[in-house]
């Protein structure tokens, strides 16, 4: 009898609807995307011995008395090291376990996503209770990480079999819901932690626990409302374009053979550069408007450093409104350039991400100089739909180039190139903008060559796109071996 | 092999179902949009 999370189980009867699909993507997603939302918990847990201030670490503290220190509060930078090791483990976890999440489909992912993700929060929440930063660490970032990469993969390869006919669409969606997850998970876990929060706790422990309970029936009802399709199934009414463009293949490639291709390192790069210009931006968004216009943003003259106190709060608080704003742009890119693409084609809508991105990071100096506010936002609103939508479309143009047999293999390795441009970006972007202010350049323009190089980086990406041909035919599956390996994953013996 | 195709779309009581599902996942995330256009709105203040 076949196992109640087996990929035969799942398999959805003649007369199912395909839309209910995408919810259960999402459900995973957004649960998931909380990992970008993070960042709120950094504050509190920086009290939570003092409560209302910190309490610094005596000066000499090594990094093994860090982490099991009981009596003093972890800085931020400290638990910053999450959102690396988030990455660092979707990444790797992806890619490792990307044929074996083939093979069992995406119900026992999706559920064993769910089991990682939730008990990170429950190992954190213990952590926080015990003062221990090291299970921080393990439990939301090693644990949770791995979590994160079996979370991410686990609808595409589904979704696009689903729809044959909006590829990109399709995987928009749910990638659309990663990019959304910290705007539900963040205001909801301030809400929880005002609520938990007492004299002697800063509520966060209590917080973890909530959350990780909330995630796990939200991902538990994402894993089991997916279906994969019967072997051949097409929508109604649809006929493959196939034969009309050489840049949608008719054939399937082995994820073992696909990482063998030029093809699959060209489409590395161009992740690795898109994400890599994006994700720099993202993290100096806040910092980046207030020292580039000052007081010019409350209508005052002066540079940041000559506003007082409350002028500077007022900017800090504009500083989190432009974040937020390009948060929306960059899940409106997911849904909006993935869907786009499946009419414009995936090849030329990264051709549209790395020339237009080119010409806007090229501009972003001059707006700067010119003091146009509105330009600078509206550049970088742009700017961030193309580093959601390049997240978005990847998986359709996997699948173009490679067939869909392994998509979602592909795109676990694939995604590597994610956790390098998650270190490649913001060390590259920081870096820059401290060697200029290190060489007597104004905090104001120290802005301006890190935008050249970024523009750069888009110019690596544009040339390996155009560098991307259709998959030479003897990296192609025989009809043998994609017969077998469809028997497979249907539980068959071959 | 039995081919579940252009004769074999949706079943009309199926799209009930889409509603119900797609409901426990937009309403959260229009939540949370809206939460965030909050946020934003400091910046054309």
């Amino acid at each position: 009898m076949a196992g109640l999370l087996s990929r035969e189980r799942i398999v959805a009867k003649p007369g199912f609807n395909r839309w209910l699909v995408p919810p259960a993507a999402l459900a995973i997603h957004l649960s998931i995307g909380m990992a970008y939302g993070f960042s709120v918990f950094w504050l509190p847990l920086n009290r939570a011995i003092g409560i209302t201030a910190p309490v610094p670490c005596p000066e000499h503290t090594s990094f093994l008395e860090l982490l099991i220190a009981r009596d003093c509060d972890w800085k931020i930078s400290t638990l910053g090291w999450m959102f690396t090791l988030f990455f660092v483990f979707l990444g790797s976890s992806a890619a490792v376990f990307g044929r074996w999440v083939e093979r069992v489909g995406p119900r026992k992912t999706g559920v064993v996503s769910a089991i990682c993700w939730s008990s990170g929060f429950l190992i954190s929440a213990l952590g926080v209770y015990l003062h221990q930063i090291w299970l921080l660490w393990l439990g939301s970032g090693v644990i949770g990480g791995c979590g994160l990469g079996l979370g991410y993969i686990s609808p595409v390869g589904t979704l696009i079999k689903w729809f044959p006919d909006r590829r990109g669409m399709a995987t928009g969606m749910a990638i659309m819901g990663f990019g959304g997850g910290a705007m539900i998970g963040a205001p909801l876990a301030d809400i929880l932690m005002r609520h938990f929060a007492t004299p002697t706790s800063v509520g966060v422990w209590q917080t973890f626990v909530a959350m990780g309970v909330i995630y796990f029936i939200a991902m538990m009802a994402g894993a089991f409302g997916y279906r994969v399709p019967p072997a051949d199934w097409k929508p109604a009414g649809w006929t493959p374009r196939a034969q009309q463009t050489s840049m949608i293949t008719t054939g399937n490639v082995h994820v073992s053979q696909a990482w063998r291709t030029p093809q699959f390192w060209f489409l590395w790069m161009v992740l690795c550069m898109n994400v890599s210009a994006g994700i720099g931006v993202i993290g100096i968004a806040s910092p980046m408007i207030q020292e580039i216009f000052g007081g010019r943003l409350i209508g005052v003259l002066g540079t940041l450093q000559a506003l007082t106190p409350e002028q500077k709060a007022q900017l800090a608080s504009i500083g989190a409104g432009f974040a937020a704003l390009l948060s929306l742009f960059n899940i409106a890119g997911r849904i909006g350039w993935a869907s786009l693409s499946d009419y414009l084609g995936r090849k030329r809508t990264y051709f549209i991400f790395f020339a237009l991105g080119f010409l806007l990071y090229s501009m972003a100096p001059f707006a700067g100089r010119t003091g146009s506010v509105t330009l600078f936002v509206v550049i970088f609103c742009i700017i961030l739909t193309m580093y959601g939508g390049g997240f978005a479309t990847i998986p359709a143009y996997l699948a173009d180039i490679f067939g869909t047999q392994y998509v979602g293999a592909i795109h676990g390795r694939l995604l590597t190139a994610w956790s390098t441009a998650g270190v490649l970006g913001p060390v590259l972007v920081n870096y820059i903008r401290e060697y200029q202010i290190g060489h007597g350049v104004p905090n104001a323009q120290a802005y301006n060559v890190t935008m050249y190089v970024l523009a750069g980086l888009l110019v690596i990406g544009l040339i390996c796109n155009l560098l991307v041909r259709p998959v030479d035919q003897r990296y192609w599956m025989t009809a043998e071996d994609l017969a077998t390996a469809r028997a497979v994953q249907a539980g068959q013996r071959a | 092999m039995a081919k579940n195709d252009a004769s074999e779309g949706p079943a009309g009581s199926s799209w009930a179902m889409v509603v119900l599902a797609w409901l426990p996942v937009t309403l959260p995330l229009l939540w949370g949009i809206w939460q965030t256009v909050k946020k934003a709105a400091v910046l054309f203040r």
